[in-house]
């Protein structure tokens, strides 16, 4: 019913094109998270599913209807926008009514969705002010609601929590989540902040440059990058990328002035690439203090020379250097502490995890 | 020391303040203190001096006796007349700069800014420049001398102004307010009725304000486009000050001047407050 299908959708502005053949399946019910930096085309892709934005080529189903060129309030969409769009000159309980109104629903039927909607929004209250005497929270919660009112076969979010500020905004992606598990409606969300994305999402389509880099999971996302630029996106703290050399297979870590050679687990990849050079991709939970129990196969013990220590409460990162190139490790606030003082650190390095780029395209090997 | 210089400072910004407030006030002082004078005291007394006896039978006679040309019937039927001409000009002009502007702020379409820009330039066209061919037009159109030809040379006249202002005022409130009720259902002319002119009242009592007061004080077309019966008030006033039997009856003048402002100054009294508010409002709060 809320199956999203576009095929090689194209975006052009004039001479540009911002959306270079777009290619997604969404199930009905999934919710699916568009992430990029700014200007990657995400939002244009969420208004060309609106309708909002007329499509250069390619097709739009949603279900099995064929919505390419079918007007956005034909569509059986919702959408929440970052700036809320409030009506300003009508009541909270009036913007709900609204798109019912227009719509021509009965009027009883309107009350009692009303009723509903707020009920489940904890918006009761609100329904004689205007939105000029909320609070930021509240409007998104109206916001919501609007949406909702309708009860569409796709919602649409449009970086709705971006006007929040940081507490306010990890309780409203709660509830975000915990709605979506309650409708489970289809939902499109645009952000440009990967912890929403990883918190929401079934699954995530990373954007660059109008296309898409990676569409998965947000495991799949996270621990199996299908290039540099997702890896480097995803993640925080970043990634770090340290430029080795390959010998045998393994690669060649320089730290506090000793050479390791390191296992990885794409051996064979690696050796069949022929690359004389590598971009060794390792997360700063993989690079830790010694710990009792782990043995994946891959731990290399060796020692950091600590720059900086950086505490965050549960742990502490520390910047060193690998092979000149600056690492950031996780350590625990009591082994922080000393790296700290001793500006050094026995380290253990769990290559397991660890993923290689090519230097030169940032391609996965 | 400093406390002295501000004390200084203020005295004389406020000595300014008053001294040019009183040399722009004098010349309607000198109208009001006259128009209720006889005539025997305005040719013996003083200026700027008060009436002795407050006499209202110059205003009496302006408003329904005094001769314009070879009429004697005051001002009043010119007064319905400029009425008669005014309202529709103003609500026509305004309705459709509200819809210009809505179209061009919200609905982008191609070549939507060199219309605008095209607009725009139909503010800087002097009137004399359009006088010859808009007679002709108007001719042509057999609406020569008519209230009707009036109204529709200062609506078309109008059009750039409140465009220009809409437009300004509609720019600034977020695309994504027409994106939503979009997706609402609502379709172009819902929007513009349900969502934008319930928020227009300030910009409404500005383009009223600035229209009625254009309109009302324009000289120039009601002397050329109108026929004997329908000539505006500016009009009528000028004849009545250039026809003198007699002697020059000064506090006919006076009051005949002050019957024509009133309009415009009572528009400014009752809804100036707003016209100040919305100029320098730039969006709705949402």
């Amino acid at each position: 019913m809320g199956a999203i299908t576009i095929q090689e959708l194209t975006k052009s502005y004039g001479e540009t094109q911002v959306l270079k053949g777009i290619d997604l399946a969404i199930n009905d019910g999934e919710f699916l998270i568009l992430v990029g930096p700014s200007g990657c085309g995400k939002s244009t892709l969420m208004n060309c599913i609106a309708g909002l934005e007329d499509i250069t080529s390619g097709e739009l189903f949603i279900g099995d209807d064929n919505v390419t060129n079918v007007n956005p309030k034909d569509r059986d969409i919702a959408m929440v926008f970052q700036s809320y769009a409030l009506y300003p000159t009508m009541t909270v309980e009036r913007n709900i009514r609204f798109g019912l109104e227009m719509r021509k629903y009965p009027k009883a039927e309107i009350d009692s969705t009303v009723k509903d909607v707020a009920k489940l929004l904890q918006i009761e209250h609100l329904l004689d002010r205007k939105p000029s005497q909320l609070s930021g929270g509240q409007r998104q919660r109206v916001a919501m609601g609007r949406a909702l009112a309708r009860s569409p076969r796709v919602f649409l979010f449009d970086e709705p929590l971006s006007n929040l500020d940081a507490k306010l905004r990890v309780e409203m992606r709660t509830e975000i989540k915990k709605l979506h598990k309650r409708l489970g409606t289809t939902i499109v969300y645009v952000t440009h902040d990967q912890v929403e994305a990883m918190t929401l999402a079934d699954r995530i389509a990373v954007m660059k440059d109008g296309v898409v880099q990676q569409f998965g999971t947000p495991y799949e996302i996270y621990n199996d990058p299908a290039n540099r630029f997702v890896a480097d996106f995803m993640g925080s703290p970043a990634m770090n990328f340290i430029e080795c050399t390959v010998k045998d297979g393994n690669v060649i870590i320089e730290s506090g002035g000793q050479h390791h050679e390191v296992k990885v687990p794409s051996t064979q990849a690696l050796k069949s690439s022929g690359l004389d050079t590598v971009v060794l991709g390792l997360r700063p939970e993989m690079i830790t203090e010694p710990k009792p129990h782990s043995d994946s196969g891959y731990i290399s013990q060796m020692s950091l020379n600590v720059l900086v220590t950086e505490p965050t409460g549960p742990d502490t990162l520390a910047f060193g250097e690998w092979n000149g190139q600056e690492v950031q490790a996780r350590l625990s606030p009591e082994v922080g502490v000393k790296a700290e003082t001793e500006g050094k650190v026995e380290i253990q390095v769990d290559t397991g995890k660890a993923v290689l780029f090519d230097p030169k395209t940032g391609a996965r090997i | 020391m400093s406390s002295m210089n501000l004390r200084l400072g203020r005295t004389l910004i406020y000595t300014l303040l008053i001294g040019f407030a009183l040399i722009y006030l004098a010349p309607l002082y000198v109208m009001l203190v006259t128009s209720l004078k006889d005539i025997e005291e305005i040719r013996s007394g003083n200026l700027i001096a008060l009436p002795e006896n407050i006499n209202f039978s110059a205003w009496v006679k302006a408003w329904n006796s005094a001769c314009t040309g070879s009429e004697c019937e005051g001002l009043a039927p010119y007064f319905w007349n400029s009425v008669r001409i005014v309202i529709p000009a103003v609500l026509i002009s305004t309705i459709i700069g509200a819809c210009n502007g809505y179209v061009l702020a919200q609905w982008q379409f191609k070549g939507s800014n060199m219309l605008f820009g095209a607009l725009l330039f139909g503010c800087f066209i002097p009137f004399q420049v359009i006088l010859l061919p808009m007679a002709k037009l108007l001719a042509w159109l057999g609406l020569a001398n008519t209230v009707v030809g009036l109204v529709g040379v200062h609506v078309v006249y109008g059009i750039t102004f409140t465009t220009l202002f809409f437009r300004n005022y509609y720019v600034a409130i977020p695309n994504e307010l027409v994106r939503a009720a979009r997706l609402d259902g609502a379709g172009f002319f819902a929007i513009f009725w349900r969502i934008f002119l319930p928020m227009s009242t300030p910009i409404f009592v500005v383009t009223v304000i600035w229209q009625f007061t254009q309109i009302w004080n324009d000289f120039l077309f009601g002397v050329v486009y109108s026929g004997p019966g329908t000539q505006p008030i500016t009009v009528a006033l000028n004849n009545l000050v250039n026809t003198s039997v007699g002697g020059k009856e000064y506090n006919v003048d006076m009051a005949a001047a002050i019957i024509a402002a009133l309009p415009t100054l009572l528009v400014y009294l009752v809804a100036g407050k707003y016209f100040v508010r919305g100029l320098t409002a730039g969006a709705v709060k949402g």
